[in-house]
């Protein structure tokens, strides 16, 4: 490797010089176009700061309002509360440690950020995943799915002030999550997929419990969406809030529910099929409306059919290994590979560049979240201070993932 | 891999490409000059033949010698992803062109390469840095960044001073000698 | 005799104290009552109003706390078991004692002053928002006699008095030196302000079919069975009523000025320690005052839902027994503790002889005071007039709690929106039609 030019770290344009503001100086040097249009107050406006710690953002995240009234103008969240440097850590470490390490990503659905980085690797490595594996990854992704589903529902009721669909919901997300931790030891981050497969079989007490959830899981989950479907207050509330048409969705990259809710039918699973989808019916959801209301009876829609989905997998799951046969110590030839999954929160991707050594040369996260959130900005105004938060849940991101 | 694609590729792009378009597994890469991409881009996503309308991801990469940035794009004509390599930035001076004219939701991901890379994006209407402190002064992400040495010298990142083993040049005499009393 | 002192517990030290301490002080009170009483006890029998008064104004501070300690259990309680959770359950029996923990924590905090806050008004505002409540439960009859006051305009002073607590809310908002605060506390005011009209309107109907508006009247009107309480004459004014009291008493659906999803604690985010707890209580007594308010209203308040079919009257007379009562006083007990024993220490061979003289002691106390609580509810119209009156409250306050559980947040702009363009026509059309039919039976 040749000796690479340091850039000048005194060079003004990569800096800015930054006073010490105290209570009583608000507004920092504004730098960029868009930060002049946003600290220009007019008469009448006030910047209001919902800071990082607040009992409501999904996450440490930094929303500066600028209202006038109860009414918000404009909206610059700030990110990087949470930023761990993953993709650097990933560039230091095995192909199969970085797994380990970047289920805290998006961390309500770590299997599927586990997902995306082992199909990229699978692919620069030519390596064939066994058709078991495969089946087992999709059945435990869709249950994945569906909690993090329901983390969603009682969030949104949550911001919404209702108390009691949270609590419902985590009593379904528990009972997921237990199913899982009988097979991959743990609930909240897996660290299950392996690259080639899965770590460990299917075992007598998940098939178990996973019966059991089962038989009485529609029942159950319809009961806990009826708590809000059928509430007035919440319907009134969550209608005609913060739509998003087909043209901006697709403008802004937004992907996953709030991008079907807008009446694009775009499911990567469908439109770029990967592991054993295609052998699977099931449906995509869309609605047109692209309101608050509408992304959250699309996720609702999204959880009857993984149940489908879980439903056919345990009726068509072949036997056989679940990994297949790879060295310890994997190099993988020089190349790239690109790989994207679809999350409960949208298009969960990872681009992978190999040069050969033990250690990935480039590792590219890709998360929905982080797009989602400058959806915020566009959606928000002209609504008041209490839709910030039911557009921002509504829209479901979470920090980790925004924040790598 | 869908080899009428790359047919398609080459018909339409010959001159822009500056290497071979690539197909690996459901992958298919095509390689142009950092300047062009506007122009490619809006190719891409206006020309009937290939509407990619949808950019799944944008991406700094540092291949040790000069700056890459790596686009994503899907669309309904293949089944394949499209990767658009802007290959070639040098690094004194890391500029491309935006593509935020025709995806607004690039701005971010534009300020997250700025952020961990240095690139800058001309047309990006909000560059600063995103998951980074304003006054960090190094750039993450490229391969010359070592820690600590670059981000101590920014109070916002790096080590604690308490791991640098240096004693600090205005410490008491007490704190250097550590013995009970002072002298 | 510091050698003496050394060797002594910390418990025997504390004794040594604190029993001679309490003999001086004890005689010195003693003294001083015998020689001040007399004067004090003619100043109270000729100034009786205003003893009265003081007497029911400090009973009321002392009651507003053990209430607010129960609505505060019942809270945790039920919205405990309509979350599918337990609740507090270490604290107590079954987390009886958690209020007061609560209460005691809250005592226990640091109680700070903001840089920046208009330190006078900062201050008082929780006192404001709190003394407004007792003042208001000073008007309401919980029994026949049992009441501060008996106005001729108790209800308008009721209104009144309630509104004050605007004004405590905006001071706080204000004087916090954060924009949060103010937000929260604008909104608290635009809200109550809102509010108030359709409160107060909706009660003009009831006023209109009783012509006054002392509560006490209002409450001997409704005398007799269920069927003649304002319930069945004013259906729509207390739909109106109820719903204007949530958003009075800041509860969920109605709750915006204290959203913590949004505004942190609204106008209360810069209090800490009592401060806060006084906002907190002010609100849970007042959720007891407003379904006070409604049971006297429109359910009758200390009335029961029917008549006793026949007086029931002891004709026990204590001095006739003579001898026997010593008998009595001293053998029931043992009899009682030893008769109601008895099955437990027979029928299972796991009870002990101690512990079925405990059981059988407990049960008996149980006994003897159940009959004496029935013997009081019959014969005293004050006892069982203060049961059903806390019956009915608290049923209101369960509907409330219950609403806490149940129901999301009504945005700001559709609160007032309904407060405005529908509770207010309702409103005015109950007063209407009231008016047209009261006009009408009356010419008849």
């Amino acid at each position: 490797m040749t000796t690479p030019t340091r850039p000048s770290l005194d060079d003004p344009s990569l800096t800015i010089p930054v006073e010490h503001a105290g209570i009583f100086e608000p507004i920092p040097l504004a730098r960029t176009e868009r930060q002049r249009e946003f600290y220009d107050l007019r008469d009448g406006e006030m910047l209001l700061n919902m800071g990082p710690q607040h009992p409501s953002t999904h996450g440490v995240l930094r929303v500066v309002l600028k209202i006038s009234g109860e009414q918000v103008v404009d909206l610059d969240p700030v990110l990087g509360y949470l930023h761990r440097g993953v993709e650097k850590i990933a560039e230091n470490s095995d192909f199969h440690h970085i797994i380990s390490q970047l289920d805290p990503l998006e961390y309500v659905a770590s299997l599927f950020c586990e997902w995306s980085p082992v199909m990229s690797f699978e692919k620069l490595l030519d390596v064939q995943v066994p058709r078991r594996a495969e089946y087992i990854r999709v059945l435990t992704g869709e249950l994945n799915r569906i909690a993090s589903h329901m983390l969603f529902l009682g969030w949104y009721a949550l911001d919404l002030g209702g108390i009691t669909p949270i609590l419902w919901s985590f009593a379904e997300r528990d009972e997921i999550v237990e199913m899982l931790a009988a097979i991959t030891g743990a609930k909240l981050l897996f660290n299950y997929f392996r690259i080639g497969g899965v770590n460990g079989d299917l075992n007598h007490e998940f098939m178990s419990r996973l019966g059991d959830w089962m038989s009485r899981a529609g029942a159950q989950l319809e009961a806990g969406m009826g708590l809000l479907n059928e509430n007035e207050i919440f319907v009134r509330r969550a209608r005609g809030l913060g739509v998003l048409d087909r043209e901006t969705a697709l403008r802004m990259c937004a992907t996953g529910p709030n991008l079907r809710a807008s009446g694009v039918p775009f499911d990567i699973r469908r439109a770029h099929p990967y592991s054993v989808y295609p052998e699977l019916e099931f449906e995509i959801p869309t609605r047109r409306e692209g309101d608050s209301l509408a992304r959250y009876l699309l996720r609702m829609d999204e959880v009857r059919q993984s149940l489908r989905i879980i439903d056919q997998c345990l009726h068509q799951m072949p036997d056989g290994p679940v990994m297949a046969r790879l060295p310890r110590l994997l190099r993988p030839r020089p190349g790239r590979a690109y790989s994207a999954v679809e999350g409960p929160r949208g298009q969960y991707s990872c681009y992978a560049i190999s040069d050969g050594t033990d250690q990935p040369f480039r590792l590219r996260i890709h998360d929905p979240s982080f797009l989602h959130l400058q959806l915020v900005g566009l959606l928000m105004p002209g609504n008041l201070i209490a839709d910030t938060m039911a557009i921002m849940a509504s829209l479901d991101p979470v920090m980790g993932g925004v924040d790598k | 891999m869908d080899r009428a694609f790359r047919a398609l590729i080459e018909r339409t792009f010959g001159d822009d490409l500056t290497g071979p378009v690539r197909q690996r597994h459901d992958e298919t890469e095509m390689r142009i000059r950092p300047g062009d991409v506007p122009q490619v881009m809006r190719t891409l996503h206006d020309d009937p033949r290939l509407r990619f309308e949808y950019l799944g991801d944008l991406a700094g990469v540092d291949t040790g010698t000069d700056f890459q940035v790596v686009y994503h794009l899907w669309s309904v004509v293949t089944p394949d992803w499209l990767r658009v390599v802007a290959d070639g930035i040098p690094r004194d001076q890391p500029r491309i062109p935006s593509i935020t004219f025709l995806w607004k939701g690039a701005e971010w991901m534009e300020r997250e390469a700025y952020d961990m890379f240095g690139l800058v994006f001309e047309g990006n209407r909000d560059l600063r840095r995103i998951y980074l402190p304003d006054e960090f002064v190094s750039f993450p992400l490229r391969k010359d960044f070592h820690l600590p040495d670059d981000a101590s010298r920014s109070p916002g990142g790096g080590v604690r001073p308490m791991e640098d083993a240096a004693t600090p040049a205005d410490a008491a005499e007490t704190t250097v000698r550590r013995t009970a009393k002072a002298r | 005799m510091t050698a003496y002192w050394n060797r002594l517990s910390v418990g025997s030290r504390a004794f040594l104290i604190i029993v001679p301490a309490l003999l001086v002080v004890g005689a010195i009170l003693t003294v001083a009552v015998a020689l001040l009483l007399p004067p004090v006890l003619d100043f109270l029998a000729a100034n009786l109003p205003l003893a009265r008064f003081v007497a029911a104004a400090a009973a009321i501070i002392v009651v507003t706390i053990p209430v607010a300690f129960v609505i505060i259990y019942m809270e945790l309680k039920v919205i405990a078991a309509m979350n599918l959770r337990v609740g507090p359950d270490r604290v107590g029996p079954y987390g009886s004692l958690m209020s007061v923990m609560h209460g005691l924590k809250v005592l226990a905090k640091e109680d700070f002053t903001p840089r920046g806050v208009d330190v006078p008004i900062f201050t008082l505002a929780p006192i404001v928002v709190f003394a407004s409540i007792p003042l208001t439960m000073l008007v309401i009859p919980f029994a026949p006699g049992v009441f501060g006051q008996d106005f001729n305009i108790g209800l308008l002073y009721f209104f009144a008095i309630g509104g004050m607590s605007v004004v405590g809310l905006m001071m706080a908002g204000w004087a916090s030196f954060n924009k949060y605060s103010l937000l929260g506390a604008l909104r608290a005011a635009a809200q109550a302000i809102s509010y108030e009209l359709p409160l107060t309107l909706s009660v003009v109907g009831i006023i209109i079919l009783a012509g006054t508006m002392s509560l006490n009247s209002i409450v001997q009107l409704q005398a007799g069975s269920f069927l003649d309480w304002n319930i069945w004459k004013q259906p729509l004014g207390f739909i109106i009523f109820f719903i204007a009291a949530t958003a009075e008493a800041n509860r969920t659906p109605l709750d915006m000025t204290e959203a913590d999803q949004e505004l942190v604690a609204g106008f209360a985010t810069e209090y800490s320690g009592m401060r806060f707890g006084f906002f907190f209580f002010a609100e849970y007594v007042n959720v007891f005052v407003v379904s006070a308010l409604s049971a006297v209203l429109f359910f009758g308040g200390w009335n029961a839902p029917f008549n006793w079919p026949f007086p029931v009257t002891l004709s026990l007379d204590p001095g006739g027994m003579g001898l026997g009562l010593i008998f009595l006083i001293a053998l029931a007990p043992v009899a009682g503790t030893i008769i109601l024993g008895l099955p437990f220490w027979l029928l299972s061979s796991r009870v002990s002889t101690l512990r079925a003289l405990v059981i059988g002691f407990v049960l008996f106390n149980l006994l003897i005071v159940g009959a004496f609580m029935g013997w009081a509810f019959v014969s005293a119209a004050w006892v069982s007039g203060l049961v059903w009156m806390m019956l009915k409250t608290f049923v209101f306050v369960f509907i409330f709690v219950q609403m806490r559980g149940t129901l999301p947040r009504v945005r700001v702009d559709q609160l007032m929106s309904f407060a405005w363009k529908w509770l207010l026509p309702a409103a005015l059309l109950n007063i209407f039609v009231t008016a047209i039919a009261v006009s009408i039976l009356a010419n008849r």
